[in-house]
């Protein structure tokens, strides 16, 4: 026996792996960190606690009753609240604040899926010219992330002829082009290389390499990527109406600065929530439609099309195809010259005429219709003129164009060039720094904890039946579809926390994502190992624990990873609606139209999420 | 079968050695193909074969040497001229390549790229002479009915069809084949390489393809060329030869019955690769059927 012990003793334990170290640390580091953030955002003493409670009631009694678009709300001669309402005009008026958002929405998500395509090219391992291109491309990516359409908007409306919807387009696509020109790359980075090198060797040029052999393959991402970045974009537009472009985000904005406003304010986010909804629905039918597929995704709306798409699969029909054996060869090449009209190919064709409409429709509207100065929104002006007294009115053109004169200009008193931090100094930005961390690990760690439990529980393989399952899917799917800045913005104003507020937001929208993407990795471990300790007589739990949870780490890890980077991002516009940390500092600087300043919070901005998405990337990289 | 003129290929002293690699790939390969020449490459795997096809078109550059064909310098051409000589040769793959999301006849079309200017996205920015020229093709190749199914849901011996069909658009007048039917069942096999013959045939193409496969080799081609290790080591005429005779070749390509036992190893491999990719995907749809009888999350 004495043996067996030697050799025991005597037995090399190997180093532990590179991946295990890595877990370890993002665990330890976000619990320490996460708690650390936790107690530096929280308040300290009971009093505080008591003001946050006294700010939720005095909100709630000035929100309600609350007041529907369309109705008005008065007191009367004894102080009470009537509501009356004020005709079909204002309702009217209601309808186009959501058209104006919506068309917002998709003219800037389209004007990025095509602005996209040509910086995917040059950042794709596989198309790019050469390195210079590649590392160029690859930055506007990055910077495209970091920079918040609401600077582009503040300094495009600053610089150029006026601020409103054509702005917004521009800013929003924009800053779109960021995450979909990598996404795109990635698409084009997986295609096979085959049919390219078999197109190449017809004797193809690079472009025609491109359009015919990679795209097409690409495509069906390229799509479900842009769509998805729409119902990112609805969400986010909410955050437009801090500076002033028109929609249901400044409808909100101005709801909650004034004492009659504030009953507006709930109708208005129930409205906001539920057009997100809507909106995920019809984009997932668009995807499946236009790809022909059932969709995979994790929203609600792909959710709810795999259901009816489920249903009426079984009425799908097969197409015959009559050929004629006995046709004369060249009647039957004139016969196939004409692609016959299948049903597959009506559908087909009509959805793609109805997105090209919708997308055209949105952007005559939020362009041109809206402002209801079409000739401005090229950057003239118009002027009527009248040059012999009798013909009428013909209107002439004059372009206003580039304030360039602004960029240095100190008598006005305001520059672009060179930025500066104006009175603060860097501990001032470093400390606002600090706090949009914190936000992003407090909330990452509540939304992970939270996930931990209910990630597992909406697993087929982890949850005890299926009742549990859809139930703790169910929650998951309902917190995906609140947008968190909406929620932001009420707990902010309606608490008074700031930055705390902004925690929970994300924490909460947080869940949803991560304990939807952890549910579906443990389904999809293997389940030998499962089976395995099943058949040695191990409980559910203690298979959870031995196999589900081990086999799991890896995109553990990553989704982990993933949602602090997407919350950093997030902790950055909450301070734009008062959250607080460097998104405060850069919306008052906005306000002040100190663009100096803004350049230099916004260059600190993006050292910031470089930082975090290269941190991101080695970890990924780390444990995978 | 003439053989006069230029020759179709001329290849000198050919040498490659890829980057990082310490063994060449090819080495001091001399070889000439007449015009209408019907030429097998026959090797093991890793021999050479693709890589001296992919040379013949400017897919690879030579290390050493030099490659002619149709009369041009292959490494002396570049961009435009390239593009125009590859225009002029078809080249089939084992593995089809076609683009799976796009129709099969505008997967013919694309073999018609070098001729025009410009990105063509979708049938309609062809004209409309190539596109009746292109199901004039995919009706000699027999898949006329099927121009405007996905490639991607056509049997591999069809999308190798459409493949020839994107090589008969290019009016090529050297056809190149690398191992065109090493991932197709017997019976495909047999009507793809009968196809490519008698295409030869109508147009007096000059064709050069890799085979593994002797018995495939000795009934199809007018010439074998052995490859091993890089090196050629037999060029003989096909006709006279019985397969005993071939084997004996073979043997020498081969050189031991170990390589001999190798190749057999090999195409069970093969043959095993083919069953269970058939056996994983029927599992995956039976899956997905699963899944989906089960209803959504």
């Amino acid at each position: 026996m004495t043996a067996l012990a030697e050799r025991i003793a005597l037995i090399r334990r190997p180093r532990p792996r590179p991946a295990t170290i890595v877990s370890y640390l993002v665990f330890a580091t976000l619990v320490v960190a996460g708690i650390w953030s936790i107690m530096e955002l929280s308040p300290t003493s009971v009093s505080d606690w008591d003001k946050t409670w006294e700010n939720l009631n005095r909100y709630l009694t000035s929100a309600t009753p609350m007041v529907w678009p369309g109705f008005t709300s008065d007191k009367d001669a004894l102080g009470n609240v009537v509501i009356t309402f004020e005709g079909w005009d204002a309702v009217g008026t209601f309808v186009g604040h959501v058209f104006i958002t919506l068309a917002i929405t998709i003219a800037a998500t389209a004007f990025a899926a095509i602005l996209s395509i040509p910086v995917a090219y040059g950042a794709a391992r596989n198309t790019t010219p050469n390195q210079v291109v590649y590392a160029i491309c690859r930055a506007i990516g990055v910077v495209a992330r970091a920079v918040p359409d609401v600077a582009i908007i503040a300094f495009l409306a600053y610089l150029w002829f006026t601020g409103g919807t054509l702005v917004a387009i521009i800013a929003v696509g924009l800053h779109s082009v960021g995450m979909i020109s990598k996404m795109y790359a990635d698409a084009i980075e997986q295609t096979d290389e085959g049919p390219r090198t078999a197109v190449t060797a017809v004797g193809a040029s690079k472009a025609q390499q491109f359009w015919s052999g990679i795209v097409p393959q690409a495509l069906p991402a390229w799509i479900a990527v842009a769509l998805h970045r729409a119902d990112i974009n609805l969400r986010a537009s909410v955050i437009l109406g801090v500076v002033g472009v028109p929609g249901l985000g400044y409808d909100l904005w101005q709801a909650l600065h004034t004492t009659a406003g504030m009953r507006r304010s709930i109708p208005l986010v129930l409205i906001i929530i539920a057009l997100c909804i809507l909106f995920e629905i019809v984009s997932s039918v668009i995807r499946a439609r236009l790809l022909g597929v059932a969709p995979t995704g994790r929203g609600i709306g792909d959710t709810v099309v795999r259901g009816a798409m489920h249903a009426s699969a079984k009425a799908a029909d097969a197409l015959a195809r009559a050929t004629d054996a006995v046709a004369e060869r060249n009647a039957r090449i004139e016969a196939a010259m004409h692609r016959p009209w299948t049903r597959e190919r009506r559908q087909t064709t009509t959805w793609i005429w109805v997105g090209v409409a919708i997308v055209a429709a949105a952007f005559v509207y939020a362009a041109v219709g809206a402002t209801g100065d079409w000739c401005r929104v090229i950057g003239f002006q118009c002027l009527a003129f009248d040059p012999t007294g009798d013909v009428g009115t013909t209107w002439a053109f004059q372009w206003i164009g580039w304030r360039f004169d602004l960029i240095h200009n100190p008598a006005l008193g305001f520059s672009v060039w060179p930025p500066n931090f104006g009175s603060r100094d860097w501990a001032d930005v470093l400390g606002a720094v600090l706090v949009t961390v914190q936000v992003a690990f407090a909330a990452t760690l509540i939304a992970a904890v939270v996930s931990f439990v209910v990630g597992p529980l909406s697993a087929r393989n982890v949850a005890p039946n299926s009742g549990v399952r859809s139930v703790f899917r169910g929650i998951a799917l309902i917190l995906r579809a609140i947008p968190d800045l909406v929620i932001a913005i009420i707990f902010i104003i309606a608490t008074g926390l700031g930055a705390q507020a902004g925690m929970w937001a994300l924490a909460i929208g947080g869940v949803g994502l991560m304990a939807k993407l952890i549910g579906d990795s443990m389904e999809e471990v293997p389940n030998g190992p499962e089976q395995a300790i099943s058949t040695v007589g191990g409980t559910r739990l203690q298979r959870f624990f031995s196999s589900t949870v081990p086999l799991s780490v890896p995109s553990l890890v990553s989704h982990t990873m993933y949602m602090l980077e997407q919350n950093i991002r997030s902790a950055t516009l909450l301070g734009v609606v008062g959250g607080g940390g460097i998104g405060f500092l850069l919306i008052n600087q906005i306000d002040a139209r100190h663009f100096d300043q803004v350049i230099a919070f916004l260059l600190v901005i993006i050292a910031l999420v470089v930082v975090v998405e290269t941190v991101s990337v080695l970890v990924r990289r780390a444990v995978r | 079968m003439t053989i006069s003129g230029t020759p179709a290929v001329r290849i000198t002293e050919l040498g490659k050695t890829y980057p990082g690699a310490t063994n060449p790939a090819l080495s001091g390969v001399s070889l000439t193909v007449g015009t209408g020449e019907i030429v097998v490459l026959l090797g093991l795997s890793g021999s050479g074969k693709s890589t001296l096809l992919r040379h013949l078109n400017g897919l690879e550059t030579p290390t050493s040497g030099s490659v002619e064909s149709l009369g041009t310098d292959v490494s002396t051409v570049t961009g435009r001229g390239l593009r125009e000589l590859r225009g002029r040769i078809g080249f089939i793959f084992q593995q089809f390549e076609l683009v799976g999301p796009l129709t099969v006849l505008e997967n013919v079309l694309t073999g018609s790229l070098a001729t025009l200017r410009g990105p063509r996205v979708g049938l309609w920015a062809y004209p409309r002479a190539l596109r009746e020229k292109a199901l004039g093709h995919l009706d000699r190749v027999g898949l006329l009915e099927r121009a405007y199914q996905r490639a991607d849901k056509l049997s591999g011996g069809q999308q190798q069809r459409v493949a020839i069909a994107r090589a008969l658009m290019q009016d090529p007048e050297l056809l190149l084949a690398d191992e065109p039917v090493a991932s197709l069942d017997p019976e495909s096999s047999s009507q793809v390489m009968g196809l490519i013959r008698e295409i030869a045939a109508e147009r007096d193409l000059t064709v050069v393809c890799s085979l593994h496969q002797v018995d495939l080799a000795l009934g199809w081609g007018d010439r074998i060329i052995g490859l091993r290790s890089g090196e050629v080591v037999l060029d003989t005429p096909t006709e006279g030869l019985t397969k005993d005779q071939v084997m004996e070749i073979y043997g020498r390509v081969a050189v031991s019955t170990t390589e001999l036992t190798a190749i057999e190893t090999e195409l069970a491999e093969v043959r095993d690769q083919l069953l269970s990719e058939e056996m994983r995907k029927a599992a995956r749809e039976r899956n997905e059927q699963d899944f989906a009888d089960e209803g959504p999350a």
